[in-house]
């Protein structure tokens, strides 16, 4: 039976079976068959539907794109042995019986700490380059935190560390009875945005639920410290705007 | 003052026949540091040990004088970073001046040449924490039941330069696209994060997390003293592999010091409240 292996570093191997005349979908939202939970991944990604004997492999259209072997697909018709790469994982598509090709496993994988030489390094970006032409501005997907109340207009997170409170030299100044100086902070690390209580009598909290430590935050939550409400969502910017 | 209880193990595994492996636990600067050194020759082992040596020197030096020569030339070549806070870009000038340090002496003997080294360094401040790394060292947080890299991995597979599956993933997976001194300059990764009592740290060298999964680690952390939870964590790496060096650090955050002035500072908010009450009246 037709199916992908998902494989990413560190994370168990997943399989997902497709049903003849059924399809599987992939992306970041919750709804999808395939979550990948990760914001390099659009929220819709791709999908792969079943036609006939032969499966078809889409791209919703998303920001990062979706590669067949390396090279950027917008519809593909997959064949066994592929491979899927969508943002950091790797989805093998296999198809019927036959044997996987043997590879070179005698070949042992390098132990020493080593640095990748520059020759090298470019010939391996050249290889996984996006092969497009024209210009293609290279975007960044970052957190902001849009004001309902207490303020207005957005806030884009390009701190590592945003902080939030009564302190004219936070990032966000709110008011508050019992808000601390810095009342709570956004902080950005490689695994996505957390907020953290900080100080103070009031704390913050986020879909109504009082944060004591910290939490991560999803695309849509609401928060509130103080006198302001914001939301946060994920937007994507050029590289050169995100400052990083 | 963060209240922290830290303690750091270094093997040299079943297999080699040294040590390139080097680790700094500081508590008087609440600076830990883990450095995997690369080289022939024993090299390796020398960038590991430059590694530490100047990240200590160079908060050790900080302390004293206002403003010392060097630090200002290294602010020439990287200006403040306006989204980082200060202590964060201290910890990143403190990784410059060791990657500094590595490169002037790979250039002064032939042995050296091509030398570098990882490196993961935490420091604690008085309202968190800030992790830094160049290389494929890990550092871990966790906290309640959740483990999380706040290190970014900077190998050929980690930035999707090829693809696990391929053979150029098996074969090349694994190097290393920024390491310390082998370049003038280096950029490092950076991390700021609250913590809270309970939270625990964890620095290591890829001799743990290649064999040891950060649930285990989660685990064993958890449940053991931070001396403990070092050697179990070394004797399982070494039981499963010892291919390679082993390092870690296990940091415990016992007290984040911040519910000193709890009344204080309610007595305050209710003064500052009553009048602007007043004024407005």
């Amino acid at each position: 039976m037709p199916m992908v292996k998902m494989k990413f570093e560190g994370e168990p191997v997943r399989e997902f079976w497709i049903g003849r005349g059924g399809f599987l979908s992939i992306g970041r939202e919750k709804s999808n068959d395939v979550v990948i939970d990760n914001l390099g991944v659009s929220r819709f990604h791709a999908k792969i539907d079943s036609v006939d004997d032969r499966f078809l492999l889409t791209d919703l259209d998303s920001k990062n794109g979706t590669y067949v072997n390396e090279a950027p697909v917008t519809s593909h018709w997959l064949s066994h042995g592929e491979v899927i790469t969508i943002g950091k994982y790797t989805l093998a598509f296999t198809c019927d019986d036959a044997p996987v090709r043997p590879g070179a496993d005698d070949e042992s994988p390098l132990e020493q700490t080593m640095m990748l030489s520059s020759e090298k390094r470019q010939e391996l970006v050249a290889r996984s380059a996006p092969k497009i032409s024209g210009v293609e501005v290279e975007k960044e997907e970052v957190g902001v935190l849009s004001f309902l109340a207490g303020g207005s207009g957005e806030m884009t997170l390009q701190k590592k560390l945003t902080k939030i409170g009564k302190d004219a030299l936070s990032d966000i100044v709110v008011s508050g009875l019992l808000v601390g100086r810095t009342a709570a902070a956004v902080s950005n690390r490689p695994t996505g945005y957390y907020l953290s209580y900080v100080g103070g009598l009031a704390k913050p909290k986020v879909n109504g639920e009082t944060v004591r430590e910290s939490v991560k935050l999803k695309e849509f939550d609401v928060i509130e410290v103080g006198s302001a409400k914001m939301q946060f969502l994920h937007k994507f910017v050029s590289k050169e705007q995100a400052g990083a | 003052m963060m209240v922290v209880e830290a303690s750091g193990l270094t093997d040299k595994g079943k297999e080699r026949a040294n040590n390139e492996d080097a680790l700094l636990v500081d508590d008087q600067l609440q600076l830990y540091v883990v450095a995997d050194g690369m080289g022939g020759h024993r090299a390796g082992e020398v960038a590991s040990e430059v590694v530490v040596r100047s990240m200590s020197e160079f908060f050790r030096n900080s302390g004293r004088a206002a403003r010392s020569r060097e630090q200002e030339e290294d602010e020439e070549d990287a200006p403040p970073d306006p989204t980082l806070s200060a202590e964060a870009g201290h910890l990143l000038a403190g990784i410059r001046r060791a990657n500094r340090a590595v490169y002037v002496q790979a250039l002064s003997n032939d042995e050296w040449r091509g030398m570098g080294s990882t490196v993961a360094a935490v420091r604690f401040t008085d309202r968190g924490m800030i992790a830094a790394n160049v290389g494929d060292s890990p550092i871990w947080l966790v906290h309640d039941d959740r483990i999380e890299a706040l290190s970014v991995a900077h190998t050929v597979l980690s930035e999707g330069l090829v693809s696990e599956r391929g053979e150029a993933g098996r074969r090349f997976g694994r190097i290393l696209t920024r390491a310390i001194g082998v370049g003038e300059t280096v950029r490092a990764d950076v991390c700021e994060a609250q913590c809270f009592t309970g939270d625990v740290v964890v620095i290591g060298s890829d001799g743990l997390s290649n064999h040891v999964h950060p649930d285990e680690i989660r685990d064993v952390v958890r449940s053991e003293s931070s001396a403990s939870a070092c050697r179990m964590l070394v004797d399982l790496a070494n039981r499963r592999a010892g291919d390679d060096n082993i390092t870690v650090i296990v940091i415990k955050v016992k007290d984040v010091g911040r519910r000193a002035g709890f009344v204080s500072r309610f007595a305050t908010a209710i003064t500052a409240g009553l009048r602007r009450l007043f004024s407005k009246a």
